[in-house]
């Protein structure tokens, strides 16, 4: 009787040690972790999709201003919402009817607050927890200005490796929509800045006076609802993947293996890599052109022998962009 | 040297430098030694400001690049030229294309050691990194995914690849922003960056 006991004493031991290693397992596999940060993004995203707002925004790229009106209106159909250039060309982009279920992976990303702070496995992953975009910037909050004579909280957020540009961002105090965002690159240099120079909550039709461009949004087809598979470019009809990815990035869209257009985006980033096969050999060589926050690499290399262009875009840094179009490969 | 030439030169060291200010600072790196001390220096400091091992700070490109030179033999100043060219163009197009320290690969050596000995994420076991750059934190960065060197570029095939690259820029950019506007938290902003958008 006596063994037995310490048996099932030892036994409580330690699983009360497996519970206890488990939770601090738990408690330390994201250590800098900033809720208040991860909460505020969280609501960025809702905001971004669920409030209804028309105002002014600036974008300054380089030395590049440009001015457009923004209208987002919300209703059971889902959001609208349109583009409408005061500067340049005068284009005007729409989305019109964009269910609120549909949600993209970027705004995904966004969305783990709570699956972060309860230390719950992220979808898709193995392994230890995956601290989501957490993982790959570091936040702070602090008290913002006033932006478009809106209350503003400011969010400094730092990328924790060097494949990914920083952002200071700042949040309408009340709905948590973003009024302002600077892309920061190396050396705290300002890459480009968007802001909003008035704004107003109300739910107001996408304006219809005629401008000489409308380009209506496109958005990938949705299988639940269509029931048909995206279309399939089949252009360059050749598999290839890039083995290479800034950790914490993921498709943004189903692109099979044989389209020529891949996108990713880590929640904040986004690039696309773009393949094109060439007829005859190119001189292998690289290019690269800035403009703001974006990056255009393009690089000319032959795969096994066939050669290719593969072009980088996106909102991350050279050496990034340069990565990723060293690494692609043909798939078997 | 002048005031300009050093901002080129930091230029160069941080991948910022337009084409310009990299004319500018291999049209002199040759003759102008207090150039080549400072590009060291550079290097050395921000090598050190940024916690990464140095294998070899003695190490000088110029030298390098002089040595070569000599052995050459090459006297008349095309000659140097190409010489120059030949040997500091794959450091100098890495520093602009890739924002190189321009002395952390030089003829293959590699000076940095990566700390972290998984620093990038699912990349395919057994390559090596060609080059490694600067640190942040305890991070470090790989320049290049290391399977396919890039050649010296010639200057109208690099005049060529920027034209290509302005080209495609263009063309792809729309079909980039369409991705961009729905995952990111700007919602439509993004396409503010198309120059001339297609209906």
């Amino acid at each position: 009787m006596k063994i037995l006991g310490s048996n099932v004493a030892i036994r409580l031991v330690i699983s009360l040690l497996s519970v206890l290693l488990v939770s601090q397992v738990r408690a330390d596999s994201c250590p800098e972790v900033n809720h208040e940060a991860l909460a505020w993004l969280d609501k960025m995203s809702h905001s971004a999709r669920e409030v209804s707002y028309q105002g002014v925004v600036t974008f300054q790229l380089g030395d590049d201003m440009q001015v457009m009106q923004i209208s987002h209106s919300v209703d059971t159909a889902g959001t609208s919402e349109s583009l409408t250039q005061l500067t340049g060309q005068g284009a005007r982009v729409t989305r019109i009817n964009h269910p609120l279920d549909c949600i993209h992976p970027g705004h995904k990303l966004l969305r783990l607050s709570e699956d972060i702070r309860a230390g719950a496995r992220l979808p898709g992953t193995t392994g230890p927890q995956d601290c989501g975009i957490a993982g790959h910037y570091q936040f702070s909050v602090l008290e913002g200005e006033r932006i478009a004579g809106r209350k503003a909280i400011r969010i400094i957020i730092e990328a924790r490796d060097m494949y990914r540009y920083g952002y200071v961002m700042e949040l309408d105090k009340k709905t948590g929509l973003l009024l302002k965002e600077r892309t920061i690159g190396r050396g705290d240099k300002v890459l480009e800045r968007f802001q909003f120079a008035n704004i107003s909550y109300t739910n107001e039709n996408i304006p219809t006076d005629s401008v000489d461009v409308v380009h209506h949004a496109s958005h990938p087809e949705r299988k639940a609802h269509t029931g048909v598979e995206p279309s399939v470019d089949h252009y360059p009809a050749a598999l290839w993947n890039p083995l290479w990815l800034p950790k914490g990035f993921m498709s943004t869209d189903d692109a099979s293996n044989s389209a020529k257009r891949r996108t990713y985006t880590d929640g904040l980033a986004v690039f696309s890599v773009f393949l094109e096969i060439l007829p005859r050999d190119i001189q292998p060589g690289e290019g690269v052109v800035r403009h703001g926050g974006t990056t255009s690499y393009t690089r000319g290399i032959r795969i096994d022998s066939k050669p290719a262009l593969i072009t980088v875009i996106g909102e991350v840094p050279v050496n990034t962009a340069r990565m990723v179009a060293d690494s692609v490969r043909w798939v078997q | 040297m002048s005031e300009r030439l050093r901002e080129s030169l930091s230029a160069v060291m941080d991948g910022e430098a337009n084409e310009l200010e990299l004319e500018r600072v291999l049209s002199h790196i040759e003759d102008d030694e207090q150039l080549r001390q400072t590009w060291v220096r550079y290097s050395a400091v921000r090598s050190v400001s940024e916690g990464a091992h140095i294998a070899d700070l003695s190490m000088d490109v110029s030298r390098v690049v002089s040595a070569a030179l000599s052995k050459e033999g090459a006297t008349t100043g095309a000659k140097i030229n190409a010489a120059v060219q030949r040997l500091v163009k794959p450091l100098a197009s890495f520093a602009v294309a890739a924002s190189v320290a321009a002395t952390v690969v030089i003829g293959g050596q590699q000076l940095y050691q990566i700390g972290d000995k998984t620093p990038y994420g699912n990349t395919i076991a057994g390559t090596s990194p060609v080059g490694l750059i600067n640190t942040v934190g305890a991070t470090a960065v790989q320049a290049s995914f290391g399977t396919q060197s890039l050649p010296a570029l010639q200057p109208t095939v690099r005049m060529a690849y920027q034209k290509l690259a302005r080209q495609r820029m263009q063309k792809y950019m729309q079909e980039h922003v369409e991705q961009a506007a729905l995952n990111s938290p700007a919602g439509m902003i993004p396409f503010a960056r198309i120059k001339k958008i297609e209906e």
